[in-house]
């Protein structure tokens, strides 16, 4: 089995060469057969990734623990859904998982794009080629997850903190958006390669940036869910470098998605597009690069680990030869039109880009800081929350204004009559929000009045313009109210999905807000039959219950919750303590208001012989509206990414018209 | 254009670094010598492991990952899951008097399965 494995990998990285030669050598004497034949290779890279894949999966279910790494992430007694997940556990099935899925994507993309010009898709195959040849290589040569050893009894195991659903689904999603971010940058490359460096890469390539950016996005809220819920600090995001990672691509693809709208309609900032796609995908290989060389650990252990240096090895290149390639076609890049006045749409677009960049670049500045340190200084020195707290603040709060006025303000150039009819309401109602907000005591903190203040502004424009757009359908087709709403929607998917993904911002920004800036924390030793008062919570403690489950001893202690002189919850948290695996595990106990978005986070942090416990509650008022924004930014990127017959035909005309299909 | 906003957000970035003064040194015990200000500290957790992290403080050595240098330390506030005597920990706090002085509830312990990379 093993073997099969080890040549499945062996031939998937001999067709990616393949690829990447054949593709190359037939887009640049333009064979049309062999360029057929590297796309061909393309996607039976990704069947014999498919069948590397399966081989491990099946080892993995089968408990075959002569394969090192089904041995080092599972163990008999784990359930199947484990053992399956155990596939992304380590480094080996990680990377064999970024090839199945960038093959995969590869495959996908040159099939389905074929009609952005036949021109352009030959040299976007040689750029998958080359990706793929690298992490093949890897997998053959240098981290296989095919290596065997002596059987042992049975496997290590998953450490129970991991052993939840949301770390089921947090990787691949992670990994589904990190390897999106190749088919952008292949169609980029491509379209600079073949010198057609019209919109018709970004036109090609809109939906799958998007996707991309939607399990990126995704992604994140799984991992913050999962660390709010298991990890049990009360918290839900600590810019720990691992999450950070993530955090970069998707800021970087953000700016994308917005600067390649200037680009379609002004046939602007191409340069810039380029870069920024440059940067996400390069960011998506460094994030990799973090989570898996070691190298956080200390810039020693980094070389020590066997990829780190490949992997560093291969940004470099990324970085030089499409930097390389971006310089020597810049003649081409020139834009028609100019910046017109700052106060126009282009411009929001470009400081939204500017901040989202800067964001960006802050974070990973942060993140490298102790590696850049040691290396020069030989002395790591590590920046904390309050330098990321401080930027997201600099650059996020405008960012948020920022997202209200873009999608109102004019293109070209905007008038001062039409701004003050367009931002009158939506200024006035985010003042009065600011007004009550005042009164009501949320001047504690001056940027979460700040947020609230903005997220009311940006709130009203979205709900003026849901209004105005079905108003005018209305007057214009004399439908009834939903459903002119509803096709209002249809007409417009892009436009009007965007301003849903808008509302989950706007949502995720109240609860990031209000949970970090309004949470009240306390922690006491409780007698049984003492109390802690929270806020308006009376939390009494009555004694601790010990049970034995099937493979931990699981510690509760009973709290009952009164609010306002009733009893109002009865709630158990507590610790599980897992001798196999020698590891104790704070089992947090969480209670969310519906109503008002609001969590009693109660943890048990230390039990004492003596029945008493160390015991500490918080309040996280409105945290729950980051989880509904999860779901709205779904809602809205499905309502953006659906396939839209009618903007399909207008593209067909448009591209067919400006530069005709060249018949071979 | 874009070099007026380049320069504001360079602007804003050493206005940040002149008021918060750059980051906290991150050391060993063996490099701890000499630092009196506040420092991340890191390594290995020896035995025994004694005190009360809520009350008058949990006592235990910290070791260089790979060396023989330790520092002893008193840390109060939440202890991670993972804290145990042989494990990794990251912890701030400052030397007073040849003890590492932690400040509350700034423990981490590294995850072995995240951030080790595999030896075999």
């Amino acid at each position: 089995m093993p073997e099969l494995g080890r040549a499945a990998l062996f031939v998937c990285f001999g067709l990616a060469v393949y690829a990447a030669v054949a593709g190359f050598w037939g887009a640049h004497t333009r064979r049309r057969r062999l360029s057929r034949s590297a796309q061909n290779a393309l996607v039976a890279a990704f069947v014999s990734a498919a069948v590397a894949t399966g081989v491990l999966l099946v080892a993995l279910v089968s408990s075959d623990f002569s394969f090192t790494y089904v041995s080092a992430f599972t163990s008999r007694e784990l359930p199947l859904a484990y053992k399956l997940t155990a596939l992304w556990g380590g480094q080996e099935g990680s990377l064999l998982l970024w090839l199945l899925v960038l093959t995969g994507y590869s495959a996908a993309a040159v099939l389905l794009d074929r009609k952005a010009g036949r021109e352009l898709v030959v040299w976007v195959v040689p750029v998958l080629g080359v990706v793929a040849v690298f992490f093949s290589m890897l997998l053959v040569f240098v981290a296989s997850p095919f290596d065997t050893e002596l059987a042992p009894a049975d496997g290590r195991g998953l450490a129970p903190s991991l052993q939840s659903p949301y770390m089921q689904a947090h990787p691949p999603m992670l990994y589904l958006g990190y390897v999106g971010l190749t088919v952008p940058f292949a169609f980029a490359m491509g379209a600079l390669l073949s010198g057609r460096t019209d919109e018709r890469w970004i036109v090609a390539t809109r939906r799958w940036t998007l996707a991309a950016w939607l399990f990126l996005g995704v992604g994140q809220l799984l991992g913050a869910k999962w660390a709010y819920e298991e990890v049990g600090w009360g918290g839900y995001y600590a810019w720990d470098p691992v999450e950070n990672a993530a955090l970069m691509p998707w800021l970087a693809a953000t700016a994308f998605l917005h600067s390649v709208m200037v680009q379609e309609k002004k046939g602007m900032l191409k340069v810039w597009n380029m870069l920024l796609v440059i940067l996400a995908f390069t960011l998506s290989l460094f994030g990799t690069f973090l989570t898996r060389s070691g190298v956080l650990n200390s810039i020693h252990s980094f070389t020590e680990s066997s990829i780190g240096p490949w992997f560093l090895g291969f940004i470099c290149f990324v970085v030089a030869s499409s930097l390389v390639l971006l310089f020597k076609r810049l003649p081409l890049l020139r834009s028609k039109t100019k910046l017109e006045s700052l106060v126009s749409r282009e411009a929001t677009f470009l400081y939204n880009n500017l901040l989202l960049v800067a964001l960006c670049l802050t974070i990973l500045w942060g993140v490298t800081f102790p590696i850049l340190s040691d290396a020069v200084r030989g002395e790591a020195v590590t920046v904390g929350r309050p330098y990321y707290d401080f930027f997201l603040r600099a650059f996020g709060l405008p960012l948020l204004l920022l997202m209200g006025i873009g999608p109102l303000i004019a293109w070209r150039r905007a008038s001062l009559s039409s701004l003050k009819r367009v931002f009158f309401w939506p200024t006035a109602f985010a003042l009065a929000v600011g007004v009550m907000l005042i009164a009501l005591g949320a001047g504690s903190s001056v940027p979460g009045l700040i947020a609230y203040t903005f997220s009311a502004f940006v709130a009203a424009t979205i709900v003026l313009e849901f209004a105005r757009g079905t108003a005018a359908r209305r007057s214009l087709s004399g439908e009834t109210v939903p459903r002119a709403f509803a096709s209002l929607i249809a007409r417009n998917r892009r436009r009007y999905g965007g301003y849903v993904v808008h509302a989950a911002i706007v949502l995720l920004a109240i609860g990031v807000a209000g949970s970090s800036a309004y949470n009240t924390s306390r922690s006491a030793r409780l007698s049984p039959g003492q109390s802690l008062e929270v806020r308006d919570y009376t939390l009494v403690y009555r004694g601790v219950n010990s049970t034995r489950a099937a493979n931990a001893i699981e510690q509760r202690a009973t709290i009952d919750v009164y609010k306002g002189g009733n009893r109002i919850a009865v709630m158990h948290p507590g610790k599980n303590d897992y001798p196999v695996e020698q590891q104790i595990s704070n089992e947090v106990s969480i209670r969310s208001d519906w109503l008002t978005g609001e969590d009693l986070f109660l943890i048990t942090e230390q039990i004492n012989r003596n029945g008493t416990i160390d015991f500490k509650a918080i309040i996280n008022p409105l945290v729950n509206m980051i989880w509904l924004a999860g779901l709205v930014f779904v809602l809205g990127s499905v309502i953006t990414l659906w396939p839209d017959a009618r903007e399909e035909r207008r593209l067909a005309i448009r591209y067919g018209r400006v530069a005709p299909e060249p018949s071979a | 254009m874009i070099a007026l906003s380049v320069a504001a957000a360079l602007a804003v970035f050493l206005l940040y670094t002149s008021i918060a003064g750059g980051g906290t040194p991150a050391l060993r015990p063996s490099s701890l010598a000499g630092h009196a200000g506040k420092v991340s500290l890191s390594g290995r957790v020896l035995k025994p492991v004694s005190g009360d992290a809520h009350a008058g403080g949990l006592r235990f050595r910290l070791r260089d990952v790979n060396g023989t240098a330790s520092v002893p330390v008193v840390y109060r506030g939440s202890v991670p899951d993972l804290f145990r005597a042989g494990r990794d920990i990251v912890v701030d706090g400052r030397l007073q008097n040849g003890v590492f002085v932690a400040v509350p509830g700034t423990m981490i312990t590294k995850c072995p399965s995240k951030y080790t990379p595999k030896k075999t």
